[in-house]
C-alpha cells in the first residue's frame, strides 16, 4: 500500500503542471481581491475566510475532476479494478496521494494569503485547522463525482454540478469557524462538525468511488 | 471446465454485437477469438474480464458466475487491452514494482531485472514509460504479464506495435504460460504465428445474420 501511495505521489510531481495549476489558480484568485477592493484593512479582515474557502473549493474542484481520467485512458483503471486489494483501498490510495500534492500545498501556503487579507494570527490558525478537516472531505467527495463522470468525455461542467451541492456545508463550516473566531466565539462546535464530515467522508466516500468506478466502466 | 461461457449475447446502440456464444476452456488450452473490425471481439473479452455486464448468458468460472465472484475471479485472470496500463511518467522499473504492488505479490529485484533482460528492456530501465516506443510499451505490459501469476490471459490484439522478435517472444510466452497449465484467450484479426491455437472463435459471420 505504502509503494502504491509513493508511486502516485511520484508520478504526480514529475507533471508539475498537475499539482502547480491548483496551488497558483488558489494564489491568484486570492491575489486579485485586495487588488481589486481597496487597501480597506477591516473589508478584507471580514471578506478574507470567505474568499479563501471559496479560493480553495475552486482549486479542488479544479484539479478533481482528472483524478482517474489518465489512468483510464492508459488503462491502468482496468488494473485497478483486477487487483486483489480491495477497490475500496485503492481509491482511498488514491485520494490521499491527490490530497498530499494537490491540497496539502494550499495549506501550507494559505497562512501567507491571510497576511494578505490581514487576517489576524488566532484566526491564520483556525484557517489552518479549518482547511485540513476541509480540504480532505472535498477530495473524498470529488473522487465520487470523478468516478461517475470516467467515462463520459466531454463533462464540462458536469462534475461541478453534481458535486457543488454537497461540498456547500464543508464551505459553510469552514467560514463559519473563521467568522465565529473573529467574533470571539467557540470555534470547537464548527470544527468538530467538520470532523465529523471528514470521518463520515473517510468511511463512505472511497467505497462509492469503487462502486461508481466500476459502472464507469462497464460501458 | 475450469472457464464455461453460455449462450452469451451482446447489444450496443441498438446493434446485436454478437448472441448465443457457448465455449469451455480448460487448463492448457488457448482460444483465439478472430473476426473482422468492430465485430465485438474487444467487448467480449471485456465481458470474459468482468468488466462489462453480458446483456443475456452467463459466464462460469469452476461453475460459478464470475460476476457473483468477481473477487475470486480477478485473482485468477490477467487482462492485456489496447492499452498497455502503464504509469507514463514512472520509469520501466518503477512501473514493473508498481505492477507488483498492486497485485500483492512479494517479488525479488533480481526477478524484476532478468524479466526486463528476456523482454529486451535492460537498457530503458531508467526511462519513463511516456519516452518508450509503442513496441517497447507493449513488451513492458508483456513483462508485467509474465511477473505476475495468473491462471488466465486474457489479451486483446498482444502482438500490436510488436517487431519480429517480440511476436516470437510473446508465442514463447504463450506456450510457456500453457504448458504450466495455463489458459488464453487472444483476439487477433490475423492468424497467429504460434503453433498452440487450440480453438478458434470466428465472430462476425454469425452476428451478422442478426443485423
Amino acid at each position: 500500500m505504502f509503494n502504491i501511495i509513493r508511486y502516485e505521489i511520484q508520478t504526480t510531481m514529475r507533471q508539475a503542471y498537475s499539482w502547480l495549476t491548483p496551488l497558483l489558480f488558489f494564489m491568484i484568485v486570492v491575489t486579485l481581491f485586495p487588488l481589486a477592493i481597496g487597501p480597506d484593512e477591516a473589508l478584507l479582515q471580514k471578506m478574507a475566510p470567505g474568499v479563501i474557502w471559496i479560493a480553495a473549493l475552486l482549486a479542488t474542484l479544479l484539479s478533481i475532476g482528472n483524478l482517474f481520467r489518465a489512468d483510464a485512458e492508459e488503462g491502468y483503471l482496468d488494473r485497478m479494478l483486477l487487483s486483489p486489494h480491495p477497490l475500496t483501498l485503492l481509491v482511498l490510495c488514491k485520494v490521499m496521494s491527490h490530497w498530499l500534492t494537490h491540497c496539502l500545498p494550499l495549506i501550507l501556503i494559505s497562512p501567507l494569503l491571510g497576511f494578505l487579507l490581514h487576517l489576524p494570527p488566532r484566526e491564520e490558525y483556525v484557517l489552518i485547522v479549518s482547511l485540513l478537516l476541509g480540504t480532505p472531505v472535498l477530495t473524498l467527495l470529488g473522487a465520487i463525482g470523478a468516478a461517475l463522470i470516467v467515462g463520459i468525455r466531454h463533462h464540462g461542467l458536469l462534475l461541478p454540478v453534481l458535486i457543488m451541492p454537497l461540498y456547500v456545508p464543508v464551505l459553510i463550516f469552514g467560514t463559519g469557524a473563521l467568522t465565529a473566531a473573529a467574533l470571539q466565539q467557540p470555534i470547537t462546535g464548527y470544527l468538530a462538525i467538520m470532523g465529523a464530515f471528514m470521518l463520515l467522508c473517510f468511511a463512505f466516500a472511497p467505497l462509492l468511488t469503487g462502486i461508481a468506478l466500476r459502472i464507469g466502466v462497464n460501458q | 471446465m475450469a472457464l464455461s461461457i453460455h449462450h452469451l449475447a451482446f447489444q450496443r446502440n441498438n446493434k446485436l454485437l454478437f448472441s448465443d456464444i457457448s465455449f469451455g476452456l480448460e487448463a492448457g488450452e488457448m482460444l483465439q477469438v478472430r473476426g473482422e473490425n468492430g465485430c465485438g471481439k474487444s467487448t467480449l473479452l471485456r465481458i470474459l474480464a468482468g468488466y462489462i455486464y453480458p446483456e443475456t448468458g452467463r459466464v462460469l468460472w469452476h461453475g460459478k458466475n464470475i460476476f457473483q465472484h468477481l473477487d475470486d475471479y480477478s485473482e485468477a485472470i490477467t487482462y492485456l487491452g489496447h492499452q498497455n496500463g502503464l504509469k507514463p511518467h514512472l520509469t520501466v522499473y518503477e512501473n514493473l514494482k508498481l505492477a507488483v504492488a498492486l497485485s500483492g505479490i512479494k517479488m525479488q529485484s533480481d526477478a524484476l531485472k532478468n524479466i526486463l533482460h528476456v523482454m529486451k528492456l535492460d537498457q530503458s530501465e531508467k526511462t519513463q514509460a511516456v519516452y518508450l516506443s509503442a513496441g517497447q510499451k507493449r513488451r513492458l505490459a508483456l513483462a508485467r504479464l509474465q511477473l505476475i501469476p495468473a491462471r488466465l490471459w486474457i489479451l486483446d490484439e498482444p502482438a500490436t506495435a510488436l517487431d519480429h522478435a517480440g511476436r516470437h517472444l510473446l508465442a514463447d510466452m504463450l506456450k510457456q504460460h500453457l504448458a504450466c497449465g495455463g489458459m488464453a484467450i487472444v483476439a487477433t484479426h490475423h492468424d497467429s504465428d504460434s503453433g498452440s491455437v487450440i480453438k478458434t472463435l470466428e465472430l462476425g459471420s454469425k452476428a451478422s445474420i442478426y443485423v
